[in-house]
C-alpha cells in the first residue's frame, strides 16, 4: 500500500490540489475585474437606469496654432498633433473619407473624448472636449478595445488601449481556465454529480438555445 | 508538499453546528450555481476574445431576394423610435424574417425604408421601395464566435427605446442580469470559501493585493 507521502507525489492528487489552488488563486487576483465587467455589464444592460447615463457635454472649443504636422500617413500625422497638443488616448477616424487640406479625428479614452479639426492650409486646430465622470469612464472601459470587429479599418494605437485588451484577454482566459477546472473538481465529487449534472445541462440548454438555436429562426 | 482535499476535515473543525452548516450550504450553492452559469460565462469569455480580435467583412450579403405587394404600414415615415419599430414589425412579418428590428431609417427623396433586423447567427436589411411596394431582403449569416459576439453586445448604450422589441431579446437581457447576479454571488461565497482555508491565507491575500494593484493602476490610466 502506498504511503502518504507516495500518495502526494502522484500526478493525480498534485494536480487535483493545483487546479484547486488555481480555481482561487484565479479567483482572487481577477475578483476586482470580474467584480468591474458585471457591474458595468448591469449598466449597459440597462440604459435607462440614471447610473448608466453618460452626459456628452463639450467644453467650449478653442482654436490655435500648431506646426506642419509631419508624416507619410494620416496617423503619423494625427500622432504628431497629438503629442504638440499634449493630448492622450486611441485615434479614431471619422468614417467619411478627410476633405484635401484638412485632417479630421477624435482621440478618446474613458475619461476624455478630444474632437480635433486640423485645417492644414493655415496650421490651426480647433479642440473640443468632452470630460466624463469617473463613474462615466468605468462604464465606458468595458467597451474600450480601440478595435471594432465589424470595422476592418480600426485598430489599436495607443499603448494603454492593448495594455487594457490584454487585461480584458487574460481575464477572459482565466475565466476558461476557472470553469473547466470547476468541472473537473466537481466531476471528482461523486455524490454531487446527479444535481449537478442538472445544473450544469439546464445552463448548457438555455445558453444554447441562443447560441444555436435563434439562428433557424430567422 | 500539495495537501488532498480537506474539505470534510475543515467542517469537522468548524465547532458550532451553525457554522458548519453555513459552509456546506454556501459550498453546494456555489458549485452547483456555478455549473448552471458556467456556459454562460464560457460564452461571455470566449466573445471577448472575439470582439477584442476578430475583423469580419460585414458587407456581403449570403442571399438576396426579393418581395413584391409588401403593405406598408400607415404612418411609418413619421414613427419614431420603438413605435416605429413595433409598424416596422407588420413589413417584417410580410417577408418571413422574425428578429430584433434597428433604427428604420426612412429616405425621403428615393421614399424607401431600410429595416435592419437581427438574430443570433443572422443580419437582414430590409430595403422597401415605397411606389412599387417591393421589399429587397439581403441576408448575411454570421459565423458561430460572430453569434457569440452578438449576444455579448446584444443590449448595448445605444437605442435604448428601441432595444427589446423581440421577445427573445427581452429573454436574453434577463439571462444577462441573471448570469451578472451568479457571478457576484459565486465570487462572494468564493471568498468565503477560500477564507475558511486558513493555510492559503497568506498567499490569498498576496493575489488580491497583486490583482487590486494591476486593476487599480490600469483604471487611473483609463478613468483619471
Amino acid at each position: 500500500m502506498a504511503s502518504p507521502s507516495d500518495r502526494g507525489r502522484r500526478p493525480g492528487p498534485i494536480l487535483e490540489v493545483w487546479n484547486r489552488r488555481v480555481h482561487y488563486y484565479l479567483g482572487l487576483y481577477f475578483l476586482l475585474f470580474v467584480w468591474l465587467f458585471s457591474f458595468t455589464g448591469l449598466l449597459l444592460n440597462h440604459p435607462r437606469w440614471a447610473l448608466s447615463r453618460i452626459p456628452n457635454e463639450p467644453s467650449t472649443s478653442f482654436e490655435r496654432s500648431i506646426e506642419s504636422p509631419s508624416g507619410d500617413t494620416d496617423l503619423v500625422r494625427a500622432t504628431d498633433v497629438a503629442r504638440q497638443l499634449r493630448v492622450r488616448g486611441e485615434i479614431e477616424w471619422p468614417q467619411a473619407p478627410q476633405a484635401p487640406g484638412r485632417l479630421d479625428f477624435n482621440i478618446v479614452y474613458p475619461k476624455r473624448a478630444t474632437q480635433v479639426r486640423v485645417d492644414l492650409t493655415r496650421n490651426r486646430v480647433t479642440v473640443q472636449q468632452i470630460d466624463r465622470s469617473v463613474w462615466s469612464a468605468l462604464r465606458i472601459s468595458h467597451t474600450f478595445s480601440g478595435s471594432r470587429y465589424n470595422s476592418p479599418g480600426t485598430s489599436r494605437d495607443w499603448l494603454l488601449t492593448s495594455v487594457w485588451v490584454v487585461a480584458m484577454d487574460a481575464l477572459a482566459v482565466g475565466s476558461l481556465v476557472m470553469v473547466i477546472g470547476s468541472y473537473y473538481m466537481w466531476y471528482r465529487l461523486k455524490s454531487k454529480r446527479t444535481l449537478g449534472w442538472i445544473a450544469l445541462t439546464a445552463g448548457f440548454l438555455s445558453c444554447g438555445l441562443f447560441v444555436f438555436g435563434l439562428a433557424s429562426r430567422g | 508538499m500539495p495537501q488532498p482535499y480537506d474539505g470534510p476535515r475543515r467542517i469537522r473543525s468548524m465547532k458550532p453546528s451553525g457554522e458548519k452548516t453555513f459552509y456546506r450550504w454556501t459550498r453546494d450553492l456555489h458549485l452547483y450555481l456555478g455549473l448552471l452559469v458556467s456556459p454562460f460565462v464560457i460564452a461571455f469569455a470566449v466573445s471577448v476574445l472575439f470582439l477584442n480580435h476578430a475583423k469580419v467583412d460585414t458587407s456581403a450579403a449570403t442571399s438576396v431576394t426579393t418581395v413584391r405587394d409588401v403593405r406598408i404600414p400607415a404612418a411609418l415615415e413619421t414613427a419614431r423610435g420603438r413605435e416605429a419599430a413595433d409598424r416596422a414589425r407588420e413589413i417584417v412579418d410580410q417577408v418571413g424574417i422574425t428578429g430584433e428590428i434597428g433604427f428604420v431609417r426612412y429616405i425621403r427623396k428615393q421614399q424607401r425604408f431600410v429595416i435592419p433586423v437581427s438574430t443570433p447567427g443572422l443580419e437582414t436589411i430590409i430595403d422597401v421601395d415605397v411606389p412599387s411596394r417591393t421589399a429587397v431582403v439581403s441576408r448575411r449569416e454570421m459565423g458561430l464566435l460572430e453569434s457569440v459576439g452578438y449576444l455579448h453586445k446584444r443590449r448595448g448604450p445605444h437605442n435604448a427605446d428601441l432595444r427589446g422589441n423581440w421577445f427573445w431579446t427581452r429573454v436574453w437581457r434577463w439571462l444577462a442580469d441573471g448570469t451578472v447576479y451568479l457571478l457576484l454571488f459565486i465570487s462572494a461565497t468564493g471568498l468565503y470559501l477560500w477564507f475558511a482555508i486558513k493555510s492559503e491565507r497568506r498567499i490569498g491575500f498576496a493575489l488580491l493585493g497583486v490583482g487590486a494593484v494591476s486593476f487599480f493602476g490600469l483604471l487611473y490610466g483609463l478613468a483619471f
